[in-house]
């Protein structure tokens, strides 16, 4: 049977750091969205963030997203990485003037404590050649370990923001091996009932790493990237730049797939990654020239 | 004293841009002031990351600029000229004055001397001045049109204790500094420099960059001295550091002494590279399980202190997983993995690059005479460790993996340390590998990078060299010059063209190999130039060197260098001036050389002969080449020469004996310009 944490003061779990900046970036007028239904690599990546970081309207949202990255498997055996993990992504237009202080508040929500911990801005500009996109910012440190990422988007799909937004990724589990003070990411308590995090993942860590790196079918996956770039190719063409957006996200984790398969040659890389930007660039001026229009 | 200060608030903007913005501040102040005919008694510029300061002091009151005459049009021009003329000086026609010049008669207009606010000039001049900074890197946010290194939030301005108005961009200057405390930020007013500093100290800010490095660097030292440890500090991580905290607290942490196993290098690059901490190492260059972090908080309940040591921990964990692992990966078959990894779009792989550098040991090593098995097996394996996760995760480290996996292997010392050394020099000067292995590695994969880039095409231009094209070939000279080889270069780009064309890499450049040459021999020049070597000698070698010994150029400009004031040099510069002046009135003179038999006087024939001696040395074998006797020969014709002058008529009235003289001439400035071209030499 596992062992309940007695109500520990300042104890945070897995799910209270993610009801918590739920509710205080709730409680900040933010949108609170559910996880997008479709496998992606990082929070970025919800059309939350993508697409609504274009074009004039103001915009704010929240949400934690599942996110996959085939090649950092460690089959369950390395205690510092993962092929899924978590992000809390917030994302706000125009950036509003005191963000980092915002920020900075919505950490003692999570049981860090500004005044008692060294925490840093260190410069970590970001690109993302799939998505077009590119923002300048830093990765936070609280104690010498990263915490969050804090970017203001420049360009996204192709397109010049404006206004710019700016995103605040935080890292769902570095934060509570933090707070809980833990080596290694499967010991995290998940809840107060003694579920830790290899209760819930540790299998799946294991199977999936087995998918990524041996089993995942090349030949399948690599028909389907042909069928999702063509179907996302003819949706732009019927103007409807979420179904199309959708193809692209698929398209970039079957990329992600094949690349961990290893069976995409370095010289083939920067072809597929030109195709994904193609896509994400045709859903990004669509989805704006929609906007326009209403 | 009158003050001024400025500070610019923002958010934290990165090392490399303070310093940048500090720098160019400091000139366009100065610039700017100066033309507004103001000039300051101090200015200074400071920074911490969320301020930019600017302290100026001893500005007058007011600016007095005296009365002035300024030249118009010519007298006699039209009325509309001149019209125009007096319009732009805001006088009119009758205002103006006509004056006589060297040039002939024309108007001038009459300023009068003015006095100008000097806080309303300052209002127009700092503006512009902000607006001048060129950021590196610069960006936008919220809804702003500004460009600024990171977003700037207020700009405080203080003249005289008085607020300083001005606009800049969508901000408006205010008569209060930001404090930032916890998760909030207070204004502050302030009303002196004084008064700001103040404010700063008692909450434990330092202002000035640098009092705040000497301050982190005599902590360090007092550290390094209690534990017996080496006093030397990495200067940029001090000067990253300092860029990077406004109020320093330096605290000693420590891990677990069992990771002192690991390699030093890879504990410093956990440590310094990605931490941001300072190593210490003992007296006998020993590593201790201890560093120090510069936090920028203070540390009361010492949960700084643990938190960083358990982000080293699982650091340090985690690099010591990847060493377990890779260090037993086979060198030889890890080289199949390279075929993943991209050396350059156009160029192939890694795995490409590592077959070209085995198949060129085989040239080279018969060029050097060195053992030709060892330079394939460490030019096989030179790359392999780029394919292990603990270069992907420690990609400073390429190289020096390499070399221990390799000694953990059995491989040999001297192929292991190639492996390290062949990425060397690193900087324009830092040190050249020196041992056999390691120099021809080093040459091989500089000149082969060289060849790659210039048959595609993608050769450096005056302000962009993406493949750092430039250090490789300072590299590749420096390593054939400080080892003293003799390496024929051309043979080898013939045979790694080849090569790369075999492999599939199409040609873009038809002309790579004699533009390479030139490229090399161009930057020889600089290598000479930072020996402040005189430019004159470093023309007449490079002008004179036709083929591909870079040695013997080298070695033939050190050589007149260090002669060119001496009897030696003077001697044989003013011998070839006064033959080469005679020739130079001449129009045409045959090139096929004297004919002996047209010698009438002892004099020519002994100086022809003394020519002759002086080409049969020069060409001798070149590792019995002395360049110091090659010149010595040179100068020792001055009496020959001076004997022929003296004793023969060059002119002679016969035209075949004429001819015959002026050929004698000629072929002794060619002699002297295969060495180097003395035309090219000033004076004497």
């Amino acid at each position: 049977m596992p062992k309940k944490i007695k109500n520990k003061k300042n104890f945070f779990t897995f799910q209270d750091v993610v009801f918590n900046l739920q509710k205080y970036w709730s409680k900040y007028g933010c949108v609170i969205l559910q996880p997008y239904d479709l496998e992606v690599g990082a929070g970025t990546f919800h059309p939350a963030t993508t697409l609504r970081s274009l074009g004039p309207k103001p915009w704010k949202a929240a949400y934690v997203q599942p996110s996959r990255r085939p090649t950092d498997g460690r089959y369950g055996k390395n205690p510092n990485r993962l092929q899924h993990y978590y992000q809390f992504q917030v994302i706000i237009k125009p950036s509003p003037k005191n963000i980092k202080q915002i920020y900075l508040k919505s950490l003692s929500s999570i049981g860090i404590i500004a005044k008692d911990h060294d925490i840093r801005f260190v410069e970590d500009d970001w690109e993302s050649p799939t998505l077009g996109a590119a923002g300048l910012g830093w990765e936070v440190w609280c104690d010498g370990m990263e915490i969050t990422q804090f970017t203001y988007f420049q360009k996204m799909t192709g397109i010049e923001c404006k206004p710019i937004s700016v995103e605040l990724t935080y890292g769902l589990e570095r934060i509570c091996m933090f707070v809980q003070q833990k080596k290694n990411i499967f010991d995290i308590d998940w809840n107060s009932e003694g579920v830790k995090y290899k209760d819930v993942y540790f299998q799946s860590e294991k199977e999936f790493s087995a998918y990524n790196f041996d089993h995942a079918n090349t030949d399948f996956l690599l028909k389907n990237f042909e069928m999702a770039e063509s179907e996302c190719k003819s949706l732009l063409e019927k103007k409807l730049s979420l179904p199309a957006y959708d193809q692209c996200l698929k398209a970039s984790h079957i990329f992600n797939l094949l690349d961990s398969r290893g069976v995409i040659s370095v010289a083939e890389r920067t072809g597929y990654i030109n195709r994904i930007r193609e896509l994400a660039k045709g859903s990004g001026s669509i989805w704006l020239d929609n906007q326009i229009e209403k | 004293m009158s003050e001024l200060l400025i500070e610019l608030f923002s958010e934290e903007i990165p090392s490399n841009l303070q310093i940048n913005a500090r720098k160019q501040l400091e000139n366009l102040l100065k610039q700017n002031l100066s033309s507004s005919n103001l000039e300051p008694k101090t200015l200074e510029i400071f920074s911490t990351p969320t301020r930019l300061a600017i302290f100026i002091t001893g500005l007058p009151k007011i600016i007095k600029i005296p009365s002035t005459e300024i030249k118009g049009p010519k007298v006699g021009v039209s009325e509309d000229v001149i019209n125009n003329y007096a319009k732009s000086k805001n006088l009119n026609i009758s205002d103006l004055l006509e004056k006589k010049t060297e040039k002939g008669n024309f108007y001038f207009a009459k300023i009068k001397g003015r006095e100008i606010n000097t806080e309303n000039e300052l209002a127009k001049l700092i503006p512009l001045t902000l607006k001048d900074i060129s950021w590196k890197k610069s960006m936008k946010w919220s809804d702003f049109e500004l460009n600024w290194g990171r977003p700037l939030i207020s700009i405080l301005a203080i003249f005289n204790e008085k607020l300083l108005k001005f606009k800049f961009a969508h901000l408006e200057t205010v008569n209060f500094t930001m404090l930032e405390t916890e998760d909030q930020i207070k204004q502050i007013k302030v009303k002196s420099f004084y008064d700001y500093t103040n404010l700063l100290r008692k909450n434990e800010i330092i202002l000035d960059h640098n009092e705040r490095s000497e301050y982190i660097l005599k902590k360090i030292i007092s550290i390094c001295k209690k534990k017996s440890c080496k006093e030397t500090i990495n200067q940029s991580l001090l000067t990253e550091v300092t860029n990077l905290v406004d109020k320093p607290n330096i605290i000693t942490a420590t891990f677990d002494k069992s990771y002192l196993e690991l390699p030093k290098e890879i504990i410093r690059s956990t440590l310094q590279t990605h931490q941001k901490y300072f190593t210490l190492v003992d007296l006998k260059d020993r590593m201790l399980n201890e560093f120090i972090i510069v936090a920028n908080n203070k540390d009361e309940k010492k949960l700084i202190k643990t938190g960083n040591e358990r982000v080293v921990e699982a650091r340090l964990s985690d690099a010591n997983f990847f060493w377990n692992r890779d260090k037993s990966y086979n060198l030889i078959k890890q080289i199949n993995k390279l075929k993943k990894i991209v050396f350059y779009e156009n160029l192939g792989t890694v795995y490409d690059k590592t077959q070209r550098l085995r198949k060129m040991a085989y040239f080279i090593s018969d060029q050097l005479n060195i053992n030709k098995e060892k330079l394939e097996i460490a030019s096989s394996v030179s790359k392999s460790d780029l394919a292990s996760d603990l270069v992907s995760e420690f990609p400073e480290l390429q190289g020096e993996m390499g070399k221990y996996f390799a000694l953990n292997q059995g491989f040999e010392q001297d192929v292991s340390n190639a492996i390290s050394e062949h990425y060397l020099p690193i900087g324009n000067s830092s040190i050249i590998p020196k041992k056999p292995i390691s120099y021809s590695l080093s040459i091989l994969d500089k000149l082969d990078n060289l060849v790659g880039f210039y048959l595609i095409n993608e050769k450096p231009t005056s302000s962009k060299d993406p493949f750092a094209l430039r250090r490789s070939a300072i590299g590749l000279l420096r390593t054939i010059i400080e080892n003293n080889l003799v390496i024929k270069i051309s043979d080898l780009i013939d045979y790694f063209i080849r090569i790369y064309l075999d492999q599939g890499v199409k040609e873009k450049n038809t002309q790579s190999k004699k533009e390479l040459i030139n490229f090399l021999r161009e930057r020889m020049k600089n290598i000479l130039k930072e020996k402040r070597i005189r430019t004159d000698i470093i023309e007449a070698s490079i002008s004179s060197h036709n083929n591909d010994n870079f040695l013997e150029l080298y070695k033939k400009t050190l050589i007149m260098n260090k002669f060119i004031s001496k009897e030696l040099g003077k001697n044989a510069v003013s011998t070839y001036k006064r033959a080469s002046n005679i020739l130079e009135q001449e129009r045409s003179i045959s090139k096929d050389g004297p004919d002996a038999v047209l010698f009438k006087e002892e004099e020519e024939k002994e100086l022809f002969e003394r020519i002759n001696i002086i080409r049969k040395a020069f060409t001798v074998k070149e590792d019995r080449k002395n360049y110091e006797e090659h010149l010595k020969l040179l100068s020792d014709t001055k009496l020959s020469t001076d004997k022929f002058f003296e004793k023969v008529k060059v002119n002679d009235d016969n035209n075949d004996i004429k001819n015959n003289r002026l050929e004698l001439l000629q072929i002794l400035c060619s002699t002297f310009n295969t060495f180097v071209d003395f035309s090219k030499l000033e004076g004497s």
